[in-house]
């Protein structure tokens, strides 16, 4: 369970969020939409503890407190994010560093055979041509095969909370079909809880069940379920229906 | 692949050669396609002559270089140099190279990697395209990475002809702290991410034979 009590988000003194108040509970997946500029993407990063941010507040996962834990520790207890524009780093390959990653995760050595094997599986699963698996992290790679790339990762480190920052935009239909099927499929096996940001129902037409929540001058100011994404997406923001307005310092869980 | 001592000037034909060099300097003809390696030598003068028609990939690796080098670089004309020199320093070193572009129809690409652990590490790259020459092709690319030391680089090319396309990037910085965040952010502790950084940084512009030791198993 992550949750989020009066959180403020400041980034070089301006502040980006305020008293913001959100529980997901184990299993959930959340959805954050809003206009462009608003935070949303700090909001993720900054969960993932990215030092770029000073948070106020409290961010608890799992019952502990996790704001003045690094980015390192927080990815230990399970917390992934995605970006949207995930970056490439020359000179380090995805297998290289996914060795790593899961030789810490465990604590034990990586049986190479088994873990070459598993991303060979992982990448005809997700149509990525298994060349990447020896290739510079996302050196190269169009933002379609970035985003399965980072999905590659995802399928092996397994982490528990997953925030997706947009993976669905810059996709073609066959990528956004592979991206959501085995997004789909790694929550059904595994039932991690999600905090996906998007722009549209693309991704979210996945998933059976989520909360919606609109994030807006600096805080959520509209909370619903799969009808507040449809009816975002067919009237825009500002046209919603009062229906779906939280008061001044609800929480929404 | 074969391998050289190399003692006195050699004209080296199409091949791929590892050297080794019985005293600090190495004085090579280069005719034809020929690729070079140079791994942990002490070499600290390299003169470089590309024939006409002569196609040269250069790879010097020095995981601690301790010297002062000079590099020059000569083309006439039709002829092409990728220059690659990676290395670490762990006190004060001097870098220079010198390319001189004399005649027509010539490429040359240049890239540098340095990690500078302790003193000043000083990489100058002086790239001459002569006057009344056409379609040539002079490229730098020299990327420091002060970590403990310091780099300091002097890109220059000198174009005193119009049909020249020349370009250069240089940059200097400490670990890229984007990629710290992000193999942090896959589960790796702040010193392994750093440590796989560097060492992907450092062998950025070698190719794979450098990249996997070096060692040649035929």
């Amino acid at each position: 369970m992550l949750e989020i009590k009066n959180v403020t988000l400041k980034v070089l003194d301006k502040e980006l969020v305020n008293n913001l108040n959100l529980t997901l509970n184990d299993g959930e997946i959340h959805v954050l939409m809003g206009p462009n500029g608003v935070g949303k993407s700090s909001i993720a990063s900054s969960i993932m503890g990215n030092p770029n941010y000073e948070v106020e507040g409290s961010i608890k996962y799992n019952g502990k407190e996790i704001t003045n834990l690094n980015v390192y520790e927080r990815a230990k207890l399970g917390i992934y994010l995605i970006n949207q524009s995930p970056i490439a780093i020359e000179g380090v390959t995805n297998a290289e560093m996914l060795r790593l990653a899961l030789s810490e995760k465990t604590g034990e050595a990586v049986n190479i055979f088994d873990f070459s094997k598993e991303l060979e599986s992982i990448c005809e699963s997700l149509e990525l041509d298994k060349s990447f698996i020896h290739k510079e992290i996302n050196v190269g790679a169009s933002g379609g095969e970035r985003k399965k790339i980072e999905l590659l990762h995802l399928w092996v480190l397994k982490p528990t909370f997953i925030m997706l920052d947009e993976i669905d935009s810059g996709l073609d239909v066959d990528a956004l079909k592979i991206v959501g099927k085995s997004l789909a499929k790694y929550y059904e096996e595994y039932k991690p809880t999600m905090l996906i940001i998007t722009h549209s129902n693309t991704l979210i037409d996945y998933f059976k069940d989520f909360k919606v929540h609109v994030l807006e001058n600096k805080r959520i100011v509209k909370s619903g379920s799969k009808d507040l994404a449809k009816e975002i997406l067919s009237k825009g923001f500002k046209d919603v229906s009062d229906t779906f307005v939280i008061r001044e310092n609800e929480n929404y869980e | 692949m074969n391998k050289l001592l190399v003692s006195d000037i050699r004209d080296l034909n199409d091949g791929i050669y590892k050297i080794s060099s019985k005293n600090n300097c190495l004085d090579l003809n280069i005719l034809g396609n020929v690729t070079i390696y140079l791994i942990n030598e002490n070499i600290d003068k390299i003169n470089l002559n590309l024939k006409d028609g002569s196609n040269l990939f250069f790879y010097d690796f020095r995981e601690n270089n301790q010297n002062n080098i000079s590099v020059n670089i000569n083309q006439v004309n039709n002829s092409k140099v990728h220059y690659n020199y990676s290395f670490k320093n762990s006190e004060d070193c001097e870098c220079i190279i010198n390319n001189d572009i004399k005649g027509n129809n010539n490429e040359s690409y240049l890239s540098i990697r340095n990690i500078s652990n302790k003193g000043l590490s000083k990489i100058i790259i002086n790239v001459k395209v002569f006057e009344d020459t056409t379609d040539n092709i002079a490229l730098e690319d020299l990327k420091g990475i002060n970590n403990g030391g310091n780099v300091l680089v002097e890109p220059n090319i000198v174009a005193l002809s119009n049909e020249v396309v020349a370009n250069h990037l240089a940059t200097i910085g400490g670990v890229d702290k984007a990629s710290l965040f992000y193999l942090m952010s896959k589960g790796i502790n702040e010193s392994n991410a750093k440590e796989i950084l560097l060492k992907g940084f450092i062998y950025s512009n070698m190719d794979d034979f450098i990249k996997t030791g070096g060692e040649d198993y035929a």
